[in-house]
């Protein structure tokens, strides 16, 4: 899970246009939005597009993203269980 | 003195019930929801979500886009009961013709020719000339909020004695960029719009063209249907897209509406909400209204019935409140249920007669942009006092931003006699400014961000300091960059990917609403657009809403290039080679003191075929001795694509005023785009400080201005004239 978690974090900087953050300043398992990064409810829906077009995995309603988009580590378990090749 | 009132003597609309005010009005009386899945155009989504799509086939007119189409019926409807033309035309929409600017661009389609009716100005440009209308034509772009604000400066018109009857309204239709882009944001509900409903899940786009007449008098007209009595705007200056979670800018709207009117809440007999249906916007302004009544009168949104019809919303909702009040009915909330219990609102459930003597209505758009408009039964009796004229301001601050760089190396260069051609590398403009604070922000909220900070500085506020009592920005193109980037990875995944963030950005109104951000200027906010004539539109709107004794407001206008969109979309840019852009902002004291020269809207028509337009501009500057004795120089501003027209117009102005001072052709210095009015505007201001004008051709040495003013003219489409005074 830790490159998939490292993957993830690349794409969330490269996605997003976050200036001058590396990876490691991304927390693993605390709140992705309302810390320091200042990401808000739009940086969510921008993922949500990134998660879809990258990985095949649809967010379809905001009640899900919330719960997906609490921690990285959530949303690589979601993106894990509901890819198209998991299970394979 | 008695003020002018402003009267509502026809109404018309097209909307998702069908062409006409009886179908509207049917639809009311049989809460009828109208909403059914979307045929316009075939949608990678299956099932479709409903839409609010008109349900009739409009009539084949050439090549006019849908929203073209609409506001020309709304249009004729809202003045077949006059025979006289409307003095002036106000428009509020969001894509003008971008439904058939996308598929031109889907298709690959390269003719500038097949983009003509783009522009959100050519909405309002198509019904002047049907109409033949000669006067004030303005656009305003305030998102969800346009319709509204586009009646707020009709009454103005009205109220400051500039026009005696103006057609204003609102008109948008569906399109792909509102429609992915309002599901990229999870905010469409899958089973249909049910605002202030516990489930609701979100809104459903729709389209629509809704008109008013109004007509300027001391006492109501014959069949006058309704009085317009006041309007608020504000902005929340809080979030590109999330209203305030208190709803403390609708709030500020609605009270300023009330004020305006100079109405008690209380008097309010109904209040049409904005109502989307979205979570957010249905709970802040639930807040919004139980903060000012405490006990509100009955209320419902209507847009379960009709959908949310974006720009042209507010002008539909308007045309419902004039009919509420004509006819003694009070619409239901269709589509509402069960009450959301966290709302504390008793929407209407079911619709009911009864006598309407004052009607609130709401709109609030993205960019936090805030409008309210109130409507009274038409009595004998005047509300309001005073006969406000338009305001003329001094410059407290300018700034600008061209091919040469900011504020002074621009004007170094002018005053060589360089050119200004070119854009501005933003990258080294306010490098101090916050990596994050920009990190959403692409060429033109950049620009806006910058200018509007830069003129702050000139006129020697601290940053943070003074907020603008208001905000007027002119853009012809809006950001190109989001919408080429929204558009592009639209059809690039087969219409699978939509941006969020890209279709926030695209909205006209997004630089002003950044600008608002960065200033917390909460008071109106207003995008005007009009190609070419943006600016000066964003001035004389500036001029018509701002109060006596407001704190100085900022007037600004920018336009972007961009590679691929400029030369399909900008006549004027198309064939300029060299690709410019830039804009300038300016912090203007309403009249006061003087402290720098003076800035003043004198005129603004657009000019329908070959009408005539010179005798008014030339009396509206004093006549011809005034004009030769009061201006050193004029800068002509003649667009690339009406070159001819242009020039003929100015040696005609010559010819009629004898003046023989120097000419200035600004766009040979500028550059082609569409802002480039408020860099002369800029230019004239530091010119007129300096007394001198730099060596430009045809004089080729620096010429004394002999202590005047300059005069700035518009000559194209539209004929404008700008006083730059001492």
């Amino acid at each position: 899970m830790e490159p998939f978690i490292e993957e993830l974090k690349r794409k969330i900087i490269d996605t997003l246009e976050l200036p001058d953050i590396r990876t490691e300043d991304i927390p693993t398992d605390g709140l992705l939005i309302g810390n320091d990064l200042g990401l808000d409810s739009i940086d969510v829906l921008e993922l949500v597009m990134m998660i879809e077009k990258d990985y095949g995995v649809k967010i379809e309603n905001r009640e899900v993203g919330v719960q997906v988009f609490s921690s990285v580590r959530s949303l690589a378990a979601y993106v894990s269980e509901h890819s198209p090749g998991a299970g394979r | 003195m008695k003020s002018i009132r402003a009267f509502v003597c026809g109404a018309g609309i097209v909307d998702a019930a069908g062409i006409g005010l009886e179908k509207t009005w049917e639809a009311l009386q049989k809460e009828r929801s109208c909403l059914k899945p979307l045929s316009l155009f075939p949608v990678s989504h299956i099932p479709a979500p409903p839409a609010g799509e008109l349900n009739e086939p409009l009539p084949a007119d050439g090549d006019l886009p849908r929203t073209h189409a609409m506001a020309l019926l709304a249009a004729r409807e809202a003045l077949s009961t006059q025979s006289s033309v409307p003095g002036a035309i106000v428009l509020g929409g969001t894509t003008g013709g971008i439904s058939t600017t996308e598929t031109l661009i889907r298709d690959g389609v390269l003719q500038p020719e097949a983009y003509r009716h783009h522009g959100l100005g050519t909405v309002a440009a198509c019904l002047a000339r049907s109409l033949k209308c000669r006067g004030p034509v303005i656009t305003v772009s305030t998102a969800c909020a346009s319709g509204a604000t586009a009646l707020k400066i009709a009454l103005e018109l009205i109220r400051r004695g500039q026009a005696g009857a103006v057609l204003a309204g609102g008109a948008d239709s569906l399109s792909r960029l509102t429609y992915y882009g309002f599901h990229s944001l999870q905010l469409i509900d899958p089973a249909g719009a049910r605002p202030l409903d516990a489930a609701r899940r979100g809104l459903t786009v729709a389209e629509g063209a809704a008109f008013l007449l109004l007509v300027g008098a001391h006492e109501p007209p014959e069949g006058a249907l309704a009085e317009l009595v006041g309007a608020g705007l504000s902005c929340d200056a809080h979030h590109p897209a999330a209203p305030h979670p208190e709803g403390a800018g609708a709030l500020d709207a609605m009270r300023r509406a009330l004020a305006d009117a100079e109405m008690d809440a209380a008097a309010v007999d109904y209040i049409n909400l904005h109502g989307t249906g979205t979570l957010e916007n249905d709970l802040a302004e639930a807040r919004a209204v139980r903060a000012l009544f405490a006990h509100p009168p009955p209320l419902s949104s209507i847009k379960g019935i009709f959908g949310h019809s974006l720009g042209a919303a507010g002008a539909v909702e308007a045309v419902v409140s004039v009919l509420c009040i004509a006819r003694g009915f009070i619409p239901s909330n269709a589509g509402c249920r069960v009450p959301d219990g966290a709302l504390g609102l008793q929407p209407v459930l079911r619709g009911r007669p009864g006598k309407v003597g004052a009607v609130l209505s709401n709109s609030f758009g993205f960019g936090g942009n805030n409008a309210a408009l109130v409507f009274a039964r038409p009595t004998g009796k005047a509300r309001r006092s005073g006969h406000p004229e338009i305001m003329s301001f001094s410059v407290t601050g300018a700034a600008c931003l061209t091919g040469a760089g900011p504020t002074d190396e621009t004007l170094e260069a002018f005053s060589r006699g360089e050119t200004l051609r070119g854009r501005p590398d933003l990258g080294t403009i306010r490098s101090d400014l916050s990596a994050a604070s920009l990190r959403r922000l692409r060429r033109l909220p950049r620009m806006a961000l910058i200018l509007a900070l830069a003129a702050g500085k000139a006129a020697g506020l601290p940053e943070g300091a003074g907020s603008p009592g208001g905000i007027y920005f002119g853009t012809g193109w809006g950001p190109l960059t989001e919408t080429g980037d929204f558009l592009g990875q639209l059809f690039a995944s087969k219409e699978q990917f939509a941006s969020p963030m890209d279709f926030i950005g695209s909205v006209h109104n997004a630089p002003a609403s950044q600008a608002a951000i960065g200033l917390k200027a909460t008071g109106p906010n207003i995008t005007a657009t009009g190609g070419d004539y943006s600016f000066e539109q964003a001035l004389y709107s500036a001029a018509l809403i701002t109060q006596e004794g407001e704190a100085p407001v900022l007037v600004m206008a920018a336009d972007e290039h961009h590679d691929l969109l400029s030369p399909r979309l900008d006549p004027a840019g198309a064939g300029a080679g060299e690709p410019a852009d830039g804009g300038a902002a300016f912090l203007l004291k309403p009249h006061g003191p003087a402290a720098g020269p003076r800035l003043v809207p004198a005129f603004l028509s657009y000019v329908p075929g070959d009408a005539e337009v010179l005798a008014p501009l030339i009396e509206a500057l004093g006549g011809p001795e005034a004009i030769r004795d009061r201006f050193g120089a004029l800068f002509a501003g003649i667009p690339a694509s009406t070159r001819p027209r242009g020039e003929s117009l100015l040696a005609d102005f010559l010819r009629r005023t004898a003046f023989t001072g120097p000419v200035i052709d600004y766009r040979s210095i500028t550059g082609e785009f569409a802002a480039a009015a408020a860099v002369a505007a800029a230019l004239a201001v530091d010119t007129v400080r300096r007394g001198l004008l730099p060596p430009l051709p045809p004089v080729n040495k620096v010429t004394s201005l002999n202590g005047k003013g300059i005069l700035l003219l518009g000559l194209g489409e539209y004929v404008t004239g700008i006083e730059v005074n001492r």
